[in-house]
């Protein structure tokens, strides 16, 4: 099949691109916020305020509209499973949750589901993270926890070396754009927990990937199918010992990282923050490197396109 | 239209099943949970005689017993859920013209008259003796059980299953998907409910049977309600077409309708209803009917023989082997499992208290607390008792004791409930991965909210095994619930070293026994943690959270060497 179906959308896609070529000549356009190609592959957004952070990484990136469509069904995934408060590091900062839903919300999304597979007491994590409150004056935005099977159905892992279905929550299964909030934390089981680790909190059965398999192949396994659109970290303040739940140190970092690719925005969050004590490559963590090398994304932070902003 | 007895009996059920429902954790309004229990006056008189102590929270029942001189057993009619229950029970199983009484009416059924007496006489006599058999007998009890343990978790259930059919709807309604219900369990379902229903269906004798014939609280009443000031009278109009015998629901009218058993005349004034001739009326004061025999065949050879029973029954139980007092023995004989909740009573005081109304295992935040069958011995009978491998106790929960009735479990503040002990941990080396296989496991360790568990290097193993710290172990069970041992768990709870305070502060007590319990860190203070994610058998793992660990300086399984 050749690559246009009809002469109109060839002609439509010939419009376009002259009008866009001649638009940035003019300097109308500005060529990073139009062309995919110039997109940077990943921003780091530092400063004080979580919610400006968190507007301008998107932005840098190309900005939400990139993301998310008018009515677009959007699936936001925060760390928000321990009852703890935001300050413990532990959950996602529910300013960097709340920002987010409110540019998906803005943006024109018709549903904003903000979800998590809860590890503690459910009410005590709706209430303690803080995210529920914060969110629930966005429109159009739900924020649920998770623990119900019903609630999620059976998906091929084609590409997966663990195992070769799962059961994942249809409610991201069905989304439009699904987008990763984590929080930067450590972990006592795959050393780091970010966009690719936090996706756990969005399939069933999690104890089979610490119990039965291999928990970094299949974390890897599972981001073949669970893909995140949009990864927003939260580094305001990272977790950096005693993570998952805490309690542990708990670093201040003032910064927010977006990007299209869950890899590289995690080997970015991990080579910029200290972890139990110390400085950590990516490729030391387990997933990150073999996601990387399972062609899931870059971990090869020099070579890629890096925007980073002050305000 | 709804008759004005069925609506206050629906009035009273509602608002009686409102406070089980809201008997939960967390308690998110100071209601009067247990005002039902508290009205039932056989639960205060048992209480008051085997405890020798006045509670002030009974003293409604007394108003309860006062009601009988006016308005005779209209609390048995109008307010009971027992009543309610089986009114509504042997309304479903059997049809209308079943529920009738014979056209005898009251003497036709003057063999079981009574029986309520007996049991009553039993019930107190064993009290005297220190033992309370109100678990058996008192109405309140038997019901808030009924619905609190067989009732509640089916609703549960069935709400679950009813979400799982609305599946299609979740296209139009997407937060009605996370709609999510935890299911409750337990242990005691299949006989709470199997003895409702045995005494519902005994509406094939006589309707109300219960009520009627072996309630013991309505047999208090029963004794006041000789001559109640608001009683039921029959004028001259009555041409004997015994309609109303036939409809009185407890048999309380002869055979010839002006007489009535004030005894077990409920005031539903169904017999005013359906009188053809409006000949009956419930008025003060007025008189011109005789009633029937008053004293229904009590006689002093039953009188002395219940007496003796019931004190044999006291006796039979204090010289049992499984009882909490054995003579002359610094400990009872105790089941190394029966963990009692926090804050409960030393097991004397427990058992003579207790009411088995189930409110705490109701309550109970996750489901830990199930009642026993024989484990407390015959007197111990659906007692509550933690099982941790089915769920353990929450840390800032303190849910049971603030709504036990009777103080059977003592209503303490979160803060001194944390430092009841009710047990400790032990390990059992022949079942722990650790000391049976040298698998690297940390669960006990990384779940135990009190960090009562440390792993120290052994000899002969390469992984550092799991030791219980016990004067950190306050017995919560949340080692023992996450054991990945299938079975038995390798990590267990046993009574040993609990504390149970009759009076006084646990906090005191806890530091004159230099226990120290030290949650998690302030985070934990409003949790009730149910769910921990650990890091699984085969894998190693870094602890910060003050835990001497005999890896603490090594980086987590994720992080591989540059």
């Amino acid at each position: 099949m050749s690559r246009y179906n009809n002469r109109r959308e060839f002609l439509r896609n010939g419009l376009v691109a002259s009008a866009a070529i001649a638009g940035v000549s003019l300097g109308i356009i500005e060529p990073s916020e139009s062309l995919a190609d110039e997109y940077p592959d990943l921003t780091i957004c530092n400063g004080k305020d979580p919610a400006i952070i968190t507007r301008q990484a998107i932005d840098a990136l190309g900005g939400i509209k990139r993301f998310v469509k008018p009515g677009a069904k959007v699936l936001i995934k925060p760390n928000m499973s321990f009852a703890r408060g935001p300050e413990s590091g532990a959950n996602t900062n529910p300013l960097v949750v709340r920002e987010v839903a409110r540019l998906c919300a803005d943006a024109g999304a018709s549903r904003i589901s903000i979800v998590d597979n809860v590890l503690n007491n459910p009410s005590d994590c709706m209430k303690l993270s803080k995210i529920p409150e914060f969110c629930k004056e966005v429109p159009n935005t739900h924020v649920n926890y998770v623990k119900n099977e019903r609630l999620f159905r059976d998906v091929a892992v084609d590409r997966g070396t663990q195992f070769k279905k799962m059961k994942v929550l249809s409610d991201a299964l069905d989304a439009d754009t699904l987008i990763a909030v984590p929080v930067g934390k450590s972990h006592g089981s795959s050393g780091v927990s970010m966009s690719m680790k936090g996706m756990m909190g969005l399939i069933y059965d999690r104890i089979s990937f610490h119990n039965r398999y291999d928990l970094h192949e299949s974390i890897v396994d599972m981001v073949t199918v669970l893909k995140p659109h949009l990864v927003v970290m939260d580094g305001t303040r990272i977790l950096s010992t005693g993570g998952p739940g805490g309690p542990g140190v708990v670093i201040p970092m003032d910064l927010v990282i977006a990007s299209t690719d869950m890899v590289a925005a995690d080997a970015q969050m991990t080579a910029l923050g200290k972890w139990y004590g110390k400085k950590i490559q990516p490729k030391q963590i387990k997933h990150i490197r073999i996601a990387a090398e399972r062609g899931l994304g870059r971990i090869d932070l020099e070579n890629l396109n890096i925007k980073k902003i002050s305000v | 239209m709804i008759r004005l007895q069925r609506l206050i009996q629906l009035i009273s059920l509602a608002v009686f099943l409102f406070f089980i429902i809201w008997a939960a954790y967390p308690e998110t309004l100071d209601l009067p949970l247990d005002t039902f229990l508290k009205l039932d006056p056989l639960i205060a008189g048992v209480t008051l005689i085997t405890s020798r102590h006045v509670q002030v929270g009974f003293l409604l029942s007394l108003l309860v017993l006062l009601s009988a001189l006016v308005v005779g057993r209209g609390f048995c009619g109008y307010v009971c859920p027992m009543g309610t229950t089986i009114d509504g029970i042997q309304g479903a199983i059997y049809p209308k013209s079943r529920l009738r009484s014979p056209r005898s009416g009251y003497d036709s059924r003057s063999q079981y008259r009574s029986i309520k007496y007996y049991i009553l006489l039993i019930t107190l006599a064993a009290a005297v003796g220190g033992v309370s058999l109100a678990f058996l007998v008192a109405p309140i009890s038997l019901v808030t059980r009924f619905w609190g343990q067989v009732a509640y978790p089916i609703f549960l259930s069935i709400a679950d299953v009813g979400l799982d059919l609305a599946s299609p709807l979740y296209k139009f309604f997407p937060d009605l998907a996370y709609v999510q219900i935890s299911r409750r369990v337990s242990n005691a379902n299949y006989f709470i409910a199997g003895f409702i229903f045995f005494v519902s269906a005994l509406a094939i004798i006589s309707p109300r049977f219960w009520c009627s014939f072996l309630c013991p609280a309505g047999a208090m009443l029963a004794i006041l309600s000789r001559r109640p000031l608001i009683r039921r009278s029959v004028n001259s109009s009555c041409t004997q077409c015994g309609l109303c015998v036939r409809n009185c629901p407890t048999t309380a009218i002869g055979e010839d309708p002006h007489r009535t058993s004030f005894q077990e005349c409920l005031v539903c004034r169904r017999c005013k209803e359906v009188c053809p001739e409006s000949a009956i009326s419930f008025i003060p004061g007025r008189d011109s009917t005789a009633t029937v025999s008053t004293t229904p065949n009590i006689t002093r050879r039953g009188i002395l023989l219940s007496a003796f029973s019931g004190l044999t029954l006291a006796a039979l139980t204090r010289t049992g082997w499984n009882q909490p007092r054995l003579l002359g023995q610094e400990r009872a004989v105790t089941p190394a499992d029966l963990i009692r909740p926090p804050g409960a009573m030393p097991e004397p005081e427990f058992l003579k208290l207790c009411v088995r109304c189930g409110l705490c295992m109701k309550a109970c935040a996750t489901n830990t607390l199930q009642p026993v069958w024989l484990k407390a011995g015959l007197e111990g009978l659906f007692s509550p008792t933690l099982v941790p491998r089915l769920a353990a106790c929450a840390v800032n929960c303190a849910v049971c004791g603030s709504v036990c009735p009777t103080g059977a479990i003592r209503k303490l503040p979160v803060e001194e409930k944390i430092q009841a002990k009710i047990g400790t941990a032990w390990i059992d080396r022949q079942n722990c991965l650790v000391w049976n296989q040298d698998k690297k496991c940390l669960v006990c360790g990384e779940v135990c909210p009190y960090h009562a568990i440390s792993f120290q290097p052994a000899q002969g193993r390469k992984n550092g095994v799991p030791v219980v710290h016990a004067n950190r172990c306050a017995g919560c069970g949340w080692c023992e619930n996450k054991c990945p041992v299938e079975g038995a768990a390798a990590v267990r709870v046993s009574v040993a070293g609990e504390v149970r305070l009759e009076s006084g502060s646990y906090i005191a007590k806890a530091k004159e026994y230099g226990l120290e319990f030290k949650v998690a860190d302030k985070n934990f203070d409003k949790l009730a943690p149910d769910t921990f994610e650990s890091s699984g058998i085969e894998e190693d793992s870094t602890s910060e959270n003050g835990v001497p660990t005999s890896n603490k300086d090594k980086l987590p399984p994720g992080v591989l060497d540059e």
